[in-house]
């Protein structure tokens, strides 16, 4: 199984929260988790939020610490290198669209030595993923930029708060049709954990439910 | 038409485009980069000009070049930037072209921080740069308000050949929400006054130098008017449960809407408290606030400041209840912090 897995996107595709989701849950089968933010565009809503939570649960967080978590600069941790060598069971955020996957391109030399998963997190609701010429432009953008190919799809169908199981479905069979034009299995659909029970019989294993941390409870 | 998931600074960008904008001209800052990057990925498709200045003075100025033209065109910057545009905001005020001009605010003074705040609510409102100038500013409280109000700015920035400011919390730039799409804007006015080429016509010259003292006092009277007018037609307030309220907190943008939330807290347990939310910041809406001075015995100013739509508030109450202050500075504070607020004063005064 792979041990390195990297969740690129579009910008609010849903990678931070979903992120946050799959290393808590990596946690129950792993003592050696490592969640990488390298969220170096945008601090806003980002995993470093929830770090003390993490570490908490034994989830060694590498970000941009202390004043720099707000620097509104490319900070890229040092210890990644060193991480990206060892052992261990490791996550990857990247920031959103091109931009954001620069970084991966610089780090792409030593992820090839491990054995890696590369996912596109798609959520058709989004304005740049409502069609396939969109998606296409964004998959070749991102994968010049990370100068590896994606391995997987993740597929994140909602509208937040406004998400029903219809527009689950709805969004999935969009970007089913986007995974098979690409060429490119789907490995997860990721929805809210309360739609998790009224789904599973439909989509089993892929399913994932996953709870909102980010997101302040007045929004 | 389905609903689409877009952040606030998406949203706006595709507000501005559905009014028909086709020219933008910035100089990215977060947290308002989202509007250009938006911008320079959709404009080039829609024959649309975008132009990341090599500076927010070169960028403001074409956006008076771009105006001249009688195009639709904006900026958008954050508080550091929009410092840099006022001089260019002072003169396109004075040559009467209406464009959009966005403030996605963040916390100062100086460089200050990246997180949101209200704090440039003395900026937008008096109008930082010279001379007797004002520029109308909305201040939407939702993403999807984003998206409207970008179409209503350029539609009074049209009507009164002004130009008109949104400012909004980087919160509600970078947060998003579910909204419906609008249709796009077909038809445009016409701009008799624009520079197009003058070919069979008397040329049209946009200047704003003017050396003869009585020239440039009928056209500071002319501009006068015309603020008048806005002030009196163009007033804009959400009124919130204020017909009975012993107390009324006033807030903009995104706060009052968390402000909304603790004011339906404090209601059920039988506060009368109520809310008052300026939708134009300039014009600032006083008569909504004189009208509540009638039940309410006192304001509470709830902003992401230290305090400055305050003295509207006052100026507006003029003495005639006290107006008190909370506020918070690059946090925004959450429903429950103002609850508590709410109920201290209620306690505190018996309401």
């Amino acid at each position: 199984m792979a041990n390195v897995i990297i969740f690129a996107g579009g910008f609010g595709s849903g990678k931070s929260e979903l992120v946050l989701n799959y290393a808590i849950r990596k946690r129950e089968q792993s003592d050696r988790v490592v969640l990488a933010d390298l969220d170096l565009v945008n601090p806003y809503f980002v995993s470093r939020d929830i770090r003390k939570t993490l570490e908490n649960m034994d989830i060694r967080v590498v970000a941009p610490s202390g004043e720099l978590s707000f620097g509104d600069v490319p900070n890229i941790p040092a210890e990644i290198i060193g991480l990206l060598r060892q052992e261990n069971d490791m996550i990857i955020d990247l920031a959103g669209d091109e931009v954001g996957t620069l970084v991966l391109g610089y780090l792409s030399r030593y992820i090839k030595d491990r054995y890696y998963e590369f996912y596109m997190v798609i959520n058709p609701y989004r304005p740049f993923a409502q069609d396939l010429e969109s998606v296409t432009e964004l998959k070749q953008l991102l994968e010049g930029a990370a100068h590896i190919p994606f391995t997987g799809i993740v597929s994140n169908p909602n509208l937040l708060g406004e998400t029903t199981p219809e527009i689950i479905r709805a969004g999935h069979e969009k970007v089913r049709g986007y995974a098979q034009e690409m060429n490119l299995p789907i490995r997860l659909l990721t929805v809210e954990s309360k739609f998790h029970d009224a789904l599973v019989n439909q989509y089993g294993e892929i399913l994932l439910g996953i709870n909102l941390y980010l997101k302040p409870d007045w929004m | 038409m389905p609903k689409v998931l877009m952040k606030g600074n998406e949203a706006l960008a595709e507000g501005a485009i559905i009014a028909g904008c086709r020219g933008f001209f910035g100089y990215p800052i977060t947290p308002s980069s989202e509007i250009a990057e938006y911008m320079a990925r959709k404009l080039p498709k829609l024959n649309g000009v975008f132009v990341q200045a090599e500076s927010e003075l070169a960028a403001i100025n074409m956006v008076y070049g771009g105006a001249s033209t009688g195009q639709r065109v904006m900026t958008a910057s954050s508080g550091p930037g929009i410092s840099l545009k006022q001089e260019g905001i002072s003169f396109i005020a004075e040559a009467e072209l209406p464009c959009l001009i966005v403030n996605i605010s963040r916390g100062g003074p100086g460089l200050g921080g990246i997180q949101p705040a209200q704090s440039d609510y003395f900026q937008a409102t008096r109008g930082g740069g010279h001379g007797d100038y004002r520029t109308m500013v909305l201040a939407p409280s939702s993403v999807q308000e984003m998206m409207d109000f970008a179409v209503t700015g350029f539609e009074l920035a049209d009507k009164y050949r002004s130009p008109v400011m949104i400012m909004a919390e980087g919160t509600l730039g970078q947060m998003m929400e579910p909204i419906i799409m609008r249709e796009p804007v077909t038809k445009l006015p016409e701009k008799p006054w624009a520079v197009t080429g003058c070919r069979g016509r008397k040329p049209n010259i946009i200047n704003t130098l003017h050396l003869s003292a009585e020239y440039l006092e009928e056209r500071n009277h002319h501009l006068q008017n015309k603020y008048t007018s806005m002030a009196l037609n163009e007033k804009r307030a959400e009124s919130f449960q204020t017909e009975d309220a012993e107390l009324v907190v006033v807030a903009f943008g995104l706060m009052a809407r968390i402000v909304k939330k603790a004011v339906m807290e404090a209601r059920q347990q039988g506060v009368k408290v109520g809310m008052i939310r300026p939708i134009t910041l300039w014009p600032f809406p006083d008569e909504a606030i004189r009208q509540a001075v009638n039940s309410a015995k006192r304001f509470l100013a709830v902003e992401i400041s230290m305090g400055q739509m305050i003295e509207d508030i006052r100026l507006a109450v003029a003495g005639r209840a006290p107006v008190e202050f909370y506020g918070r500075i690059g946090i925004t504070p959450n429903p429950e912090e103002i609850y508590q607020e709410i109920m201290r004063i209620a306690q505190r005064e018996g309401y």
